[in-house]
């Protein structure tokens, strides 16, 4: 099984499986037109609730992470998501301003975490 | 919007002694789970005897699939599946006797699904219903309210004495069967993990009243537990604030909605603010119905202790 949730860790069911989906395709892990599990098999296999799945899928089709036949099944979609960049900086920019303060707080130089970010970009690159 | 499969209007039973249910404003959508929330006591087997029409209201109205409990209960339990809280019921038969006995009574009665649930929750049929544990019980009366196929499951605390394996298998048992079908479940419960797992609206009651109600994913998105240090800052603040706590030099926010303009604001008074973290369920129940005292300087540290071990 590709995914797990934990529903007591504080962040919506529904986002954790769009942040996984997110990470396998980035990471190659998932391809395109992969076959997803439907909503009623992913929902039984994590005895979580159908609406809850049926909201994330909604989330991946709308990114254009995924693509779903009516009634034939979801698949990974072809190409890089269609997203404004002003829409794609705005959603990453959390993250940024996160290591931003955490790297502050462990005392690390600005150009250490610039470097860390890049070296994880570079382990992405490997694999695609 | 179709219609709600559950409303309450100013729902309100007083006994002698409490006012078990207090007004109560409840909206259930149909295909949710919802995990209905309180503490022991906190009305929330009253309010699902009243949704039954199996007492009558004091003041205020409810509808269940769109009937008057008052009027219809007949028509509302042909329709509905109720597991009771005491799971007591028929001493003397064994659950295969139960099950002969029950399915009359259900047009949508399934035995396909009575064969496939005693397989998955694991139930013994043949032993009398007085020699079952707590748990065995439990798993006799879920089968007989699934087995109905029911529009609306009512439970009123399902899990209770169930092992982790069998709650987990029920999960699973419950979004393939019951809700794929698009029926609703209204759940009562303290479990709070499992509501979390399987909910996705929640209300949230005490002494009656309902403290909160809405989608169980908007409230994690909009909780946030904010940790600032500072001196003299607000032991309350807006609205949305709804538990303020002192540790020493700190003070720890839990925020109903709009947390950034909160934190913005105790910035403003001076406040430095080291942590903006999201809140789980549990959490969340815990800010809403603890009874806060007062916060004095020197009940502050125990206070946090109390705070962080359910953190």
């Amino acid at each position: 099984m590709l995914l797990h949730v934990n529903p007591s860790s504080g962040v919506p069911i529904y986002l954790q499986i769009e942040g996984q989906v997110k990470q396998a395709v980035a990471a190659g892990a998932l391809k395109p037109a992969d076959v997803l599990p439907s909503v009623r098999k992913l929902a039984a296999d994590l005895g979580i609730n159908p609406n809850t799945v049926a909201r994330a899928y909604q989330n991946l089709e709308r990114d254009r992470v995924i693509s779903a036949v009516p009634g034939g099944g979801t698949y990974v979609a072809d190409g890089v998501p269609g997203l404004l960049k002003t829409e794609k900086l705005r959603r990453l920019r959390p993250y940024a301003r996160q290591m931003a303060v955490e790297g502050r707080q462990l005392r690390l130089a600005p150009e250490e975490i610039v470097k860390l970010v890049q070296e994880e970009l570079a382990k992405l690159g490997e694999s695609l | 919007m179709s219609e709600m499969m559950i409303t309450t209007d100013e729902l309100t039973k007083h006994y002698p002694q409490v006012r078990a249910v207090d007004g109560l404003n409840l909206r259930v959508p149909p295909g949710s789970v919802y995990g209905f929330l309180g503490r022991n006591g906190a009305g929330k087997t009253s309010t699902i005897k009243l949704l039954l029409g199996l007492t009558r209201p004091t003041a205020g109205a409810a509808r269940v699939l769109g009937l008057d409990p008052r009027r219809d209960r007949v028509a509302i339990l042909e329709r509905t599946a109720y597991v009771s809280e005491n799971k007591r019921l028929y001493e003397w038969m064994t659950p295969v006797e139960l099950l002969r006995f029950t399915r009359g009574f259900y047009t949508q009665w399934s035995d396909e699904a009575v064969a496939k649930y005693v397989r998955r929750l694991e139930i013994p049929l043949q032993q009398p219903f007085k020699t079952l544990s707590l748990g065995n019980r439990t798993k006799v009366y879920l089968l007989l309210a699934l087995a109905q196929r029911a529009d609306l499951l009512i439970l009123d605390e399902p899990t209770s004495g169930l092992d982790p394996v069998i709650v987990d298998e029920l999960l699973r048992v419950l979004a393939e069967g019951h809700l794929a079908e698009g029926g609703t479940v209204f759940l009562s419960s303290h479990q709070l993990s499992e509501v979390e797992q399987i909910a996705d609206w929640v209300g949230i009651i005490d002494q009656g009243k309902l403290l909160l109600e809405a989608g169980l994913e908007d409230i994690k998105n909009e909780f946030r537990l904010i940790t600032a240090a500072g001196e003299g800052l607000p032991a309350f603040g807006p609205p949305q604030v709804v538990s303020a706590v002192q540790a020493g030099a700190f003070w720890k926010y839990v925020v109903a909605r709009d947390a950034e303009a909160f934190a913005a604001r105790l910035q403003q008074q001076g406040a430095t603010i080291t942590d903006v973290s999201p809140l789980n369920l549990r959490q969340i129940f815990l800010a809403l119905t603890r009874k806060e005292e007062p916060c004095m300087p020197g009940n502050g540290g125990e206070r946090t202790a109390a705070v962080s071990s359910s953190i």
